[in-house]
């Protein structure tokens, strides 16, 4: 974790047991969920995968260029997924095409609790995340917004449980997805904002990552702002205005 | 497509594909030189590529048909589906393949100028030399492809059903039916990740004008917000779809027509988003320094697949240009400010009358 730059500016603690990450525009966050999937891994965390925007193979290269092998977590049972994205390709009778839109978002919660406890099972001493990328998406299938509340609403219950943590990323495009992230932000420790720069595109710089703890007493963990430089392999992340610096390094 | 975490040979044979070693993704041709380059390389297999048009959607159609034609001359096969024009037609006018550049840049007359100030940059030229093509064709827009050539290739028109009674998922039974004809397709034609087959091949799926007024249910007498979420979860699904073929969609939307946060969420759920925005009927038609252009292309969005950083160009300004024989994406540079009429207006430097003296150092 020491040589990951990103991992040591979101420094995450044993207290940030829900995490959401917004994703703003056209920027893109899947670096943060994978570079937190690597962390969850190498501190011997299980991780229930729900795969919605992108697909098993996407996070199986990313990974690997962490130093992950995740179809080796796979098999090895560390992770396990959900894959609503292969169901509605593969699956003529879907639920994720119901007409129900109730029925979507109740059979994704059944779904999940049975993989976490599944995954809970015979394993004692360590933290099982639900990592949900992305749960706009809902949207698109048509679920209403107090449907989607109440889905979050079920998750956070799950993260009653001491040893459930969750990690869910939204993405912005409308005011629905607006509701959805507040009512994310306001029932996570830790909220991360991806945004594209507000002046256009930047070689020096990919975008901004805004980093709060709303419930933090703790004033140095309450709030920061970072930009990023994404590289084939990682992410430099800085504080703004030091990008020359990073070039010249 | 990138469930298959390695490339194997069956997949590395594919006529008309090219492997990205480094990200570990097959990608083919759109069937533009220029385009392929700005994207990369081309469009990975597995992607939706969205297409804002331009208001005539003259040259969102043309893009489309560049697409098409490369499918029919790399031997893949086609899904083509309209409801604004014949499907048969789009088709039937798809550009001829040729075997060289039909109108190649002419750089020379820039290069035989004899430079007085600038001498040192003499050798350069004046526009990027095009690459040797590793994948795609050279096609000329004057003429047509044989009917036989089409006719002898793979191509499934669709059409719409008029007696369709499905689940209402979507409140337009059309988005429905072209989803599941896809699925289908995918599943008659073997193209499907978890298929096994000798011989590969690639389905290329063209929707021209999806979302448009024709789009519209009979019994919707208005705009609807259903008509609109009706679009956003059709692109959804096909991202589903193509993402477990080997297959990739190019999909041209009015967007003209269509709210902006629709056409946000449309573009989240695709993989490349291009937009044309037309000089033609706005106030760019008259300036001078965008005469040679026709439109301004934009790439808003090309995703990080198998990746975290993505192969867009970054800042730089692109323009289109539709020649007799073909269509090219360049680099907007704005000319030097030499103009005639400009240097006779030019006021005189420095302090002083303009009247000339006998006596002048």
């Amino acid at each position: 974790m020491e040589g990951n730059p990103l991992l040591t500016a979101l420094n995450i603690q044993p207290s940030d047991r829900i995490i959401s990450v917004h994703e703003n525009g056209l920027s893109d966050t899947n670096f943060i969920i994978t570079n937190l999937m690597k962390k969850i891994f190498s501190d011997n965390g299980k991780i229930c995968l729900v795969i919605v925007h992108h697909t098993l193979g996407h996070y199986h290269n990313v990974l690997k260029r962490l130093g992950q092998d995740f179809m080796e977590k796979f098999r090895n049972g560390f992770a396990t997924t959900i894959e609503p994205l292969k169901d509605i390709a593969t699956n003529t009778n879907s639920n994720f095409l119901s007409s129900d839109k109730e029925w979507i978002v109740k059979s994704l919660f059944l779904a999940i609790s049975d993989k976490i406890n599944k995954l809970l099972d015979g394993y004692d001493d360590g933290q099982v995340y639900l990592i949900i990328d992305d749960l706009s998406h809902l949207t698109d299938l048509g679920v209403d917004i107090k449907f989607i509340s109440a889905f979050i609403n079920y998750c956070i219950n799950l993260a009653q449980n001491e040893r459930i943590s969750l990690v869910i990323n939204c993405h912005i495009a409308d005011s629905n997805d607006n509701i959805i992230s507040n009512c994310l932000r306001y029932v996570s420790n830790l909220v991360i904002d991806v945004s594209p720069l507000k002046t256009g595109i930047s070689h020096e710089v990919t975008g901004v990552i805004a980093i709060t703890r709303p419930h933090s007493t703790e004033l140095l963990l309450r709030n920061s702002t970072l930009h990023y430089k994404a590289y084939d392999r990682e992410i430099k992340t800085f504080a703004p205005g030091e990008s020359i610096y990073h070039l010249y390094k | 497509m990138e469930d298959n975490v390695k490339l194997s040979k069956t997949v590395l044979n594919i006529p008309g594909t090219k492997p990205n070693i480094q990200n570990g993704q097959l990608l083919l041709s759109s069937g533009i030189p220029s385009l392929d380059e700005l994207t990369g390389g081309g469009f990975p297999v597995g992607s939706v590529v969205f297409i804002e048009e331009d208001e005539q959607c003259t040259y969102a159609k043309i893009l489309l048909k560049y697409f098409l034609a490369e499918g029919v001359v790399s031997g893949h096969s086609t899904f083509i589906a309209s409801q604004d024009t014949s499907t048969n037609s789009i088709m039937q006018e798809l550009p001829d393949v040729m075997s060289f550049d039909p109108e190649p840049d002419l750089d020379k007359i820039g290069n035989d100028m004899e430079m007085k100030i600038a001498f040192r940059y003499r050798n350069l030229s004046t526009s990027e030399k095009p690459k040797e093509l590793q994948i795609g064709h050279f096609y000329d827009l004057t003429r047509f492809m044989p009917r036989n050539t089409i006719e002898s290739s793979d191509v499934t028109y669709w059409s719409k059903r008029n007696d369709t009674y499905g689940p209402d998922t979507f409140s337009n039974s059309d988005y429905h039916c072209l989803l599941e004809d896809i699925k289908n397709k995918i599943q008659s034609g073997h193209f499907s990740v978890t298929d096994k087959v000798q011989q590969r091949s690639i389905l290329r799926v063209g929707l021209h004008a999806l979302g448009s007024p024709m789009w519209f249910d009979e019994s919707f007498t208005e705009l609807t917000i259903n008509q609109h979420r009706d679009l956003n979860m059709f692109m959804f699904c096909l991202r589903a779809l193509m993402r477990s073929a080997f297959a990739v969609a190019v999909v041209t939307v009015p967007s003209h027509l269509i709210r902006k946060n629709v056409i946000d969420r449309c573009i989240y759920s695709s993989d490349l988003a291009i937009k044309l925005q037309s000089f033609t009927g706005t106030e760019l038609e008259n300036n001078s320094v965008l005469a040679d252009y026709h439109g301004y292309f934009q790439l808003t969005k090309l995703a990080a697949i198998n990746s975290f950083i993505s192969k867009h160009p970054g800042s730089v300004e692109y323009v289109y240009k539709l020649r007799r024989k073909k269509f090219c994406i360049e680099k907007l540079h704005l000319p030097p400010g030499f103009d005639e009429s400009a240097n006779k207006s030019l006021p005189s430097a420095g302090c002083g009358s303009n009247t000339k003296h006998l006596l002048e150092f």
